[in-house]
């Protein structure tokens, strides 16, 4: 226990002894961007608040889903052997269902990550 | 042959749909086609199946017809079948053919009126309503036909709905046969609870085997059966309904108010027999309301002045002979006559019926007279219906029915001298009003001029009819005219429980012609008595009418012997006072008060429906928690 | 994989593979019609497979799986009110704008997970197929997604469903951690033997239940019921009210069957009470509602507490009645949602009474039907629905569990009264509907399907004989 007590002990003092240090060893200034976030000192264009499209969140979602997918190759893969053509024949059902759906995620335009002119232009049959 | 059997009530049913549906659209050659061809083609399958049954009988002399099984569900399981035995033959025989002839003869009888599909629609479902409640299998299809024809009573009765007088007269109908109904229906749950079964031939097998003769709870059926009996037939005490049920079309009150539907009665008792075999008190009760019932009916038949009402009261006292018949055993016998009586009655009916078309709805007799002379095939064949009424000897098949239940009344163990005499004098005054009804309406002086004479659709049905109530009685001849006992014989096998009860004792020949030769003898002492006080020395009856007494009897007669007024004052007047003083119904204040209730209930409820969905979640929440606590703690 | 156990699976398979054939021709040609006719082809070749099936049941694949008879007649019932809701379906999204193919795909998925629902003898399936039919119906109710309400309902039901499921995953991991296996048929044989800590069992059983009573929306997990249903695009309604309920009563059913009936009397007190109560708050609160999808809504809460009561006082009949009655308020509930789609217009569904006030004079045929529909939900005499009622009624008597059948009888007399109401404003003279609430172009699909529903409901209550055979042979192959 002592020496836990004795490194937190330690890092607190490490950090208080810099904010202090620097608050009266620092220059101090005040610019125009001074008070700005900044990223490798270039100033900042326009807002943080931006408005992404649905696209972005689909791709993520999509990546999310079929890297889980890949898990159940991953296990597959590991017992080949073991499984034989029977296994053979159920990855391969269940990477043809795969398929199909990145056939058709394709297709919908879920995929273009542009504006989704031609989607909607689909859709819109009516 | 016998499959055939199904087609019996199903081409009625189908005429009847048609004409609900199409009536209008048909035209009135269609409609006459659809209504009476369905029925016609009925009685042609009903001929076939009678001559099957001659030829070569079915084993048991009976036939069932499984339609149909609604469910089966534990001990429940209703099933819609048709049950064919002489007994529902004879019956079905009847409705189809007599019903046949009506309906022909309505199609130049009903020619005028505008209503004329849905007349044919109501006589078809009246005539498959009736098949259904004589061939049912079971007490439940039986009693659905029993109401079928109930409500195409009504329906006819009051079918110039337009004359509230009509309207009244059918719900008297309705109303009055509904009391009797409603014994019928505890009668049934009393069978059904206490035998366990629906089927009608399973019920009269358990009640002969489970029941013990004179046992409490066969006479407690009997009686709540013949309740039923005597309210659709007329009967006393629930006998008022029929005379007024006249205001109906005439073939109606020919086909539903004299040859089918009001027998309906004499088939229940028929087809239940053996409750009654083993109730002889009930028994008697039947005879006994049989013989009151034609006597006091013959006695009211004299003071008519409605030719129709004349018949409607003839009726009433004949189907008290047929309950007469029955009340003695002579099962056959009551079918006998209810056969002849069907033949003779609808004659009667149309040729009455012809008569009031000429004479343009013209249906008091004291203002016809003399139409012999213009209606010579009308009078011939009313002549020939009303000589079977009369049981004129040996020629009219009245006289070998009506003999056969004499003859019974008085030698049947059950029988008894005083059903005989009365049944004897009922013979005396059936010929006498009957004759009443002949001497005044046909001869004399003419004082209607005929509009316009029937044409052959009308006169046919009437000489078909002429020649069955002439031959009709040919078929069951008293013993020692040959014995021919074809249709005892035949329908015998309905009958079989009751062999050992009905077994004629045999008193020798000379009594069956003695009393046969009284019978006689009043029959036509009573066409005497009308011939001379009716129409050679009308003036005695004027010189009695002018007593105040005798007027008041006449009146007391008139109307029935006074029993609608008995019964207003005990029944309806008293039930309208309730009806009036409780007109903001106290039950009703119950019903009231648990719809404020569910009303209230209902607000309440509506406060947990928010729409939120964080409420929704604590609402499982809290049936999770409740749920668990008395999964787990108990 | 044995040749018989893929015999047994194809009607299961042959649905996967309708919805990945109706997914791939929804990406190269986007046709109402086509998704439609896949579809239908995909039921049809699922219920001759059933046939084909039949011949090699019971079959066990896998510890998950077992295809018997039971599960092949549920498995046609379902099959054939997907392939129902397909063809409302058809004629309700021709008239709107927007997606229609993925309609039917996720009408086969959650068809497909009802599917394994039916013929599952394992918690692992049973979560499996739970999933798979309440994912796709998320998706399915917010189907319509300009529709606020719809997307609100899709919403609610996700959040709800989510916490349910979530209850019945819990329960699921405490049997299984205390008796080590997630097999129906192990679990009651080692319940039956005992050794285990009653009180961990009984609560899991609890949460269980609670996962179970959601679907079924029994008080008081009935709550989303109303909403959902009236947010849900009419077809999506009749399938949730129908498939999902019906999938869910099979689960109920084969764990009745292995239980043998033999359930604790504190068990049955409560199932009691939640019948009971099902009853009354079901049809309290349909009594003055106005919207008739809500009206809808809550009667299948009531319905379900009669379906309830089948179970508790069914006895020997229990399996025999709770299927007839369910299949009788599958029919109905089908053709009175269907109804409503059906004379829905553009703009918005009919779902307010006034929207059918004088329907009768407009549209004889459709009223007809729904009010033989709703005639049927009563349970009047010669409909399916009085012959569901009269087999509850009698397994009642039977068990002489006389304050349930008092409970039916009054419930049914709640219901006859808003059941009525439905129908006498159909009957009524016309007022002024809103426009658009009524179409005036006539789905021809959706119209024969309801004819034929209401043929059948009303052959089911002429003639019940040949159904009740048949599940009597379906439920005593068990």
């Amino acid at each position: 226990m002592w020496p836990l007590l004795v490194f937190i002990a330690a890092v607190m003092v490490v950090v208080a002894a810099q904010i202090v240090l620097s608050h009266f060893l620092g220059q101090r200034h005040r610019e125009r961007a001074t008070g700005e976030p900044y990223e490798s000192g270039i100033v900042s264009e326009g807002s943080a608040r931006l408005r992404f499209s649905a696209t972005f969140y689909l791709v993520a979602m999509l990546f999310v889903i079929f890297d889980l997918e890949a898990v159940y190759i991953f296990s597959w893969v590991i017992s080949f052997r073991e499984l034989g053509w029977s296994g053979y024949f159920k990855i391969f059902v269940f990477i043809a269902i795969l398929l199909a759906s990145l056939v058709y995620l394709w297709r919908i335009g879920a995929l273009e990550a542009g504006p989704p002119k031609r989607r909607l232009r689909e859709a819109e049959v009516k | 042959m016998l499959d055939l059997l199904w087609l019996i009530p199903a081409l009625p049913l189908a005429g009847f749909l048609v004409l609900l549906f199409a009536g209008e659209k048909l035209g009135k050659s269609g409609v006459a086609w659809v209504g009476a061809g369905s029925v016609g083609i009925s009685a042609l399958i009903a001929g076939l199946l009678k001559w099957t049954f001659l030829t070569s009988p079915p084993e048991g002399h009976h036939f069932t017809q499984a339609l149909w099984t609604w469910l089966d569900v534990g001990a429940f399981k209703p099933e819609i079948a048709l049950y064919l035995d002489p007994l529902s033959l004879v019956m079905t025989l009847v409705v189809t053919g007599v019903g046949f002839l009506i309906h022909l003869y309505s199609v130049g009888y009903m020619h005028d009126d505008e209503d004329y599909s849905r007349f044919f629609a109501c006589m078809n479902l009246f005539v498959f309503a009736m098949l259904i409640l004589v061939l049912a299998d079971n007490l439940l299809l039986l009693y659905v036909g029993w109401e079928g024809v109930g409500l195409c009573s009504y329906l006819l009765i009051g079918f110039w709905y337009k004359d509230p007088a009509n309207c009244k007269a059918a719900q008297k109908a309705f109303i009055v046969t509904r009391v009797g109904d409603t014994a019928m229906a505890l009668g049934f749950f009393l069978l059904v609870t206490q035998l366990g079964t629906l089927q009608v031939q399973d019920l009269l097998e358990r009640a002969a085997t489970r029941w013990e003769p004179g046992s409490g709870m066969a006479l407690a059926t009997a009686l709540l059966l013949l309740g039923g009996a005597v309210g659709k037939s007329g009967q006393l005490p629930l006998q008022t309904w029929l005379p007024d049920a006249m205001a109906g079309p005439t073939p109606v009150s020919a086909l539903i108010h004299a040859a089918t539907m009001v027998t309906a009665g004499v088939y229940l008792i028929a087809r239940t027999y053996v409750i009654y075999t083993l109730a002889p008190a009930a028994m008697a009760a039947v005879a006994v309301v049989g013989a009151l019932t034609l006597l006091i009916a013959g006695l009211a038949a004299f003071a008519q002045s409605d030719i129709k009402r004349v018949l409607a009261y003839s009726t009433i006292s004949q189907i008290g002979y047929m309950f007469l018949a029955l009340g003695v055993g002579a099962w056959s016998a009551a079918m006998f006559h209810f056969m002849t009586h069907a033949f003779f009655k609808a004659l009667l009916f149309l040729a009455a019926g012809s008569v009031i078309y000429a004479l343009h709805h013209e249906q008091n007799i004291f203002k016809m007279g003399g139409i012999r002379k213009q209606l010579p095939l009308t009078y011939r064949t009313f002549l020939i219906g009303a000589s079977s009424l009369a049981a004129i000897p040996f020629i009219t098949s009245g006289f070998y029915s009506k003999d056969a239940i004499l003859y019974q009344a008085f030698t049947s163990e059950h029988g008894h001298f005083l059903l005989w005499l009365a049944g004897a004098l009922g013979a005396l005054m059936t010929s006498a009003y009957t004759f009443r009804m002949v001497f005044i309406a046909f001869f004399g002086e003419p004082k209607t001029h005929v509009h316009h004479k029937p044409g052959w659709v009308m006169n046919f049905p009437l000489l078909a009819l002429a020649f069955l109530s002439t031959v009709g009685g040919f078929i069951e001849l008293p013993h020692f005219m040959g014995h021919a006992q074809f249709f005892a014989d035949f329908m015998a096998p309905s009958f079989a429980h009751a062999a050992g009860h009905a077994a004629e004792a045999h008193h020798g020949a000379g009594l069956e012609i003695g009393l046969m030769v009284v019978a006689m003898a009043l029959g036509l002492g009573g066409i005497a008595a009308a011939y001379v006080l009716f129409l050679a020395k009308p003036e005695i009856i004027e010189e009695k009418m002018k007593s105040e007494g005798n007027r008041k009897l006449h009146a007391f007669l008139f109307s029935g012997l006074g029993f609608d007024k008995l019964y207003d004052t005990l029944f309806v007047n008293p039930y309208c006072w309730i009806a009036r003083v409780n007109k903001r119904d106290i039950v009703d204040l119950g019903y009231s008060f648990l719809a404020a209730v569910g009303m209230l209930v209902h607000f309440l409820l509506g406060l947990t429906v928010t729409g939120r969905v964080r409420w929704y979640a604590a609402g499982i929440a809290a049936g999770c928690l409740i749920l668990m606590s008395v999964m787990v703690f108990t | 994989m044995t040749e018989a156990q893929f015999v047994a699976l194809s009607p299961l398979i042959l649905v996967g593979l309708a919805a990945l054939v109706v997914m791939l021709a929804a990406s190269f040609k986007r046709s109402n019609g086509l998704a439609l006719g896949l579809t239908l082809a995909g039921f049809a070749a699922s219920l001759v497979s059933l046939a084909w099936a039949a011949k090699v049941a019971p079959v066990q694949v896998t510890p998950l799986i077992l295809i018997d008879r039971l599960a092949l007649f549920y498995l046609g019932l379902v099959f054939l009110t997907g392939a129902a809701v397909a063809l409302l379906g058809h004629g309700y999204f021709e008239k709107r704008a927007g997606y229609r193919d993925e309609f039917y795909m996720l009408l086969l998925m959650a068809t497909l997970g009802a599917g394994v629902l039916v013929a599952t003898t394992h918690f692992a399936a049973l979560f499996i197929g739970l999933e798979l039919l309440t994912i796709s119906l998320y998706a399915l109710v917010g189907y319509t997604r300009t529709e606020p309400r719809s997307l609100e309902a899709g919403l609610k039901y996700l959040v709800l469903a989510t916490v349910s499921t979530s209850f019945l995953l819990f329960g699921v991991a405490l049997l299984y951690a205390e008796l080590g296996t997630m097999e129906f048929g192990k679990m009651v044989d080692l319940i039956r033997q005992g050794g285990h800590r009653e009180t961990l069992v009984n609560g899991a059983i609890a949460l269980v239940g609670i996962g179970i009573g959601f679907k079924l929306a029994l008080v008081p997990l009935h709550m989303w019921t109303p909403d959902v249903y009236e947010g849900a695009p009419a077809p999506v309604t009749a399938f949730v009210a129908t498939v999902s309920k019906g999938a869910m009563t099979a689960v109920l059913l084969r764990l009745y069957l292995l239980v043998g009936g033999a359930i604790p009397d504190s068990v049955m007190t409560l199932l009691s009470v939640i019948a009971i109560l099902s009853m009354f708050v079901g049809n309290l609160l349909a009594l003055l509602q106005d919207n008739v999808k809500r009206i809808l809504a809550y009667s299948s809460i009531a319905h379900l507490g009669y379906l309830l009561v089948a179970f508790i006082a069914g006895g020997n009949f229990a399996p025999e009645a709770v299927t007839y009655y369910l299949i009788a308020y599958m029919a109905t509930s089908l053709g009175t949602f269907g109804m409503v789609s059906v004379i829905s217009g553009r703009e918005r569904e009919a779902e307010e009474l006034r929207d059918y006030a004088g329907l009768f004079w407009r549209r004889p045929f459709e009223a007809g039907v729904f009010a033989a529909m709703l005639m049927s939900l009563a349970g009047i005499p010669l409909t399916a629905g009085f012959i569901g009622k009269f087999y509850l009624l009698a397994a009642g008597v039977d068990m002489g569990a006389w304050v349930l059948l008092g409970s039916v009888v009054i419930n049914s007399a709640l219901g006859l009264f808003y059941y009525l109401r439905i129908v006498a404003s159909m009957y009524a003279a016309e007022t002024s509907a809103k426009p658009g609430a009524a179409a005036r172009e006539v789905a021809l699909l959706g119209s024969a399907t309801l004819a034929a529903l209401a043929l059948c409901l009303i052959w089911l209550g002429v003639f019940p004989a040949g159904l009740i055979t048949l599940i009597r042979s379906a439920v005593l192959g068990v």
